[in-house]
């Protein structure tokens, strides 16, 4: 993600609380500043400066770590956020079948990532440019999970039908009808979907299962496709989706680990060697940390039951060296900050249960009030 | 005809906007229609507006001339990860018949300052050329793999051409060239274990492996701390946890680790492992244990795999918490010979 430049951040700074000019590097403090991070969500919510055009096809994905984050923060009631405003602003990038006949026509029904891939129907009804995909679905759910929409108005069933348009031979998952990379992430977003909508008629699940074992590499951790390195977004992907396709119980470091399909002593040890001796966490090995890594381990490590074993402190420590003096999270110490990298800290810290941040669900990347419906 | 490398970079400083281009005269844009209350809106450059309202109309009408062919290019230049715009221009080549080739070099050219979105439409390319296409492909992820030995969007492609289209004879050695440039590139080490293991070229893991061992435990000697030779040795030995104990330079490598007295927080884990796996060490590993001498470990625990679980919590207090609970997960019969 590109960072803004630092004209951009005295944007920023100037609607800091303490109003005083400090160096841009500095941003390392002791504490966790949620009333800055609130305002760095609230200052994105309103406007994204220029540099975010790059990531313009996945607006929806911007919008989900604004509006997830202030729900993280708990701060969602109390900001000049619209919900009415914003389930009407995602439910807009719904793609709509002409009729019953379209949802096995190969394309995918689901929501677009903005309105600029999204073309109106032609004179007869058709949607001949249909662009939604899954990851935009998945991000469109959550932040209607996060307004309280009531999901009962969802037209789920032209989403979990056409969804399985996309499922492929072994498993895994096409984001978006006319083709593009298929991976883990995918998968992960299919799970989501069907977990949040409460049907899994919207995919195959023990083909998917067989894909994702496929993922495991040989030192435990799983890539994103079969054979490719092991890595932190993977190993979330392959572990979120088998805990929310039932594939894996509850607490499963506490009960018998022999009879679990995938090499769990193996996956804790990968998942554990991971926090370098800077307390952060790595994707990779011999990689250097990186602020989202504390979410993408560490909450394999919570959905495993093992988030205990990591040294908290240490790695609060390092976290606490990306966190931005105008709110937010870097990638590394001392970065700016940018959107990604800040969702990934808050849903961090509130696996580090950080005082005034909403605990979260680890399988579905939001707060567990918002997955409950709460 | 596709225009050359330079005109990417002219674009910028030379840019015409195409509302002042006479050949777009006769196109209205399209606008992005974000509603009344938009959410995270995004503060635009004109020039992206603008191409991307062009891009829209012809997109709408699906108009696939020429003109749109390099709108889609200038497009791309501004927002590579517009997958929409790379469809489009896969349906124009399609209709136009565009040199592929050239698309191969066009994509190369993005890729450079984007390494991450250009991998579909570059495997649809290749796909198209077949089995013909596969040098380049190969050249190309190693061009890109120079400029940085572990990306993993570049090494996902590299597999994907070595399953799609060949190519594997040489992969081996390059393998064993970027450990030499880097014995700690993790990416090198799995790819070698993917050569290993699914070359058809080779014999396969289990004709491969003593060589394999061999090739690791030098790794392992030269740098006891890289993380990477340990995994890719255990690799070796997956779904075979018996060879794996009974083979004797397991065992041999840990207990020479553990006389350097130093960098052997892996050794002590592999250790830990073969014990828990069946593995009975001789006294020598205890006398080598006890030789360390780390603080705060009092007399050694009669029962082996305890004593090494502490002797972790101390040398390695990260995942202090880690090695309690491997502790206390231990079966209480173990005994040290």
């Amino acid at each position: 993600m590109e960072p803004a430049t630092e004209n951009e951040w005295d944007r920023l700074s100037s609607s800091s609380s303490d109003g005083e000019e400090q160096a841009a590097s500095d941003g390392s403090s002791s504490q966790f500043n949620r009333q800055q991070h609130v305002a760095f969500l609230m200052m994105m919510y309103e406007s994204l400066p220029h540099h975010y055009q790059y990531q313009e096809i996945n607006r929806i994905t911007l919008a989900h770590f604004a509006i997830s984050g202030l729900c993280l923060l708990g701060a969602l009631d109390r900001v000049r956020v619209d919900k009415d405003a914003v389930s009407d602003w995602v439910l807009s990038l719904k793609a709509h079948p002409s009729n019953k006949a379209d949802l096995t026509n190969g394309e995918f029904y689901g929501f677009h990532g903005s309105p600029s891939s999204q073309l109106h129907p032609d004179d007869n009804g058709v949607l001949m440019h249909n662009g939604s995909n899954l990851a935009s679905t998945y991000c469109a759910l959550a932040i209607l999970k996060a307004v309280g929409y009531n999901f009962a108005n969802i037209d789920s069933k032209s989403i979990l039908t056409s969804m399985r348009n996309l499922q492929q031979h072994d498993g895994s998952f096409m984001p978006i009808h006319f083709g593009a990379e298929k991976d883990l992430r995918f998968v992960y977003c299919a799970a989501a979907i069907c977990f949040l909508l409460e049907d899994w008629s919207g995919m195959d699940r023990e083909r998917a299962k067989a894909y994702i074992l496929n993922c495991q590499s040989y030192d435990g951790g799983f890539g994103l496709t079969p054979g490719s390195e092991s890595h932190g977004g993977g190993t979330y992907c392959a572990v979120a989706s088998l805990r929310l396709m039932g594939f894996i119980e509850d607490n499963v470091l506490s009960k018998n680990m022999s009879s679990s399909i995938i090499d769990l002593p193996l996956l804790l040890s990968w998942c554990l060697q991971r926090q370098a001796a800077d307390g952060g966490f790595q994707g990779r090995a011999n990689k250097p940390s990186d602020t989202c890594y504390a979410f993408w381990i560490g909450s394999v490590l919570r959905m495993l039951g093992g988030y205990n074993l990591i040294d908290k402190e240490a790695l609060r420590g390092f976290l606490l060296t990306c966190q931005s003096q105008y709110g937010g999270f870097g990638k590394c110490p001392g970065d700016l900050p940018d959107l990604y990298h800040s969702f990934y800290g808050y849903t961090a810290f509130s696996l580090l249960e950080e005082p005034g941040l909403n605990p979260l669900c680890a399988e579905l990347g939001m707060t567990e009030f918002s997955a409950l419906g709460i | 005809m596709e225009s050359d490398e330079g005109d990417e970079q002219q674009q910028e400083a030379e840019r015409l906007p195409l509302s002042q281009r006479p050949e777009w005269s006769d196109v209205t844009p399209i606008p992005q229609d974000d509603g009344p209350n938009p959410v995270v809106p995004i503060a635009y450059k004109p020039e992206f507006s603008e191409t991307m309202s062009y891009f829209r109309a012809v997109y709408y009408s699906d108009e696939r001339s020429s003109r749109s062919f390099q709108l889609t290019k200038e497009a791309i230049c501004l927002n590579p990860g517009n997958y929409t715009v790379w469809h489009f221009r896969r349906q124009i080549i399609e209709t136009l018949h565009t040199d592929l080739q050239d698309e191969l070099a066009f994509v190369g050219r993005i890729a450079k300052s984007n390494s991450k979105n250009y991998q579909h439409h570059r495997r649809w390319v290749a796909e198209k050329l077949g089995t013909g296409a596969v040098n380049k492909e190969l050249q190309f992820t190693k061009k890109m793999l120079s400029l940085d030995a572990k990306n993993y969007h570049a090494w996902s492609y590299r597999q994907w051409v070595l399953q799609a289209l060949g190519g594997w004879e040489d992969e081996l050695d390059y393998c064993q060239i970027l450990l030499g440039e880097d014995i700690f590139n993790n990416s090198a080490w799995n790819q070698r274990y993917f050569v290993v293991t699914r070359s058809p070229l080779l014999g396969g893991l289990i004709a491969m492996r003593d060589s394999e061992v061999n090739f690791t435990i030098e790794a392992i000697l030269g740098n006891p701390e890289n993380e990477s030779p340990w995994r890719y040795l255990r690799g070796l030995y997956k779904d075979d946890t018996e060879s794996w104990i009974n083979d004797p330079r397991i065992s041999s490598v840990c207990l020479k680790v553990l006389s350097t007295k130093s960098n052997y927080v892996f050794a002590l884990s592999t250790l830990l492992d073969l014990i828990c796996h069946g593995f009975r060490p001789s006294e020598e590993f205890r006398e080598a244990i006890n030789a360390l001498n780390t603080p705060d470990s009092g007399p050694l625990d009669s029962d082996l795999g305890r004593a090494i679980c502490r002797v972790l919590e101390c040398v390695d207090p990260l995942r202090c918490n880690y090695w309690l609970w491997r502790k206390s997960k231990l079966p209480l019969t173990v005994s040290s010979q």
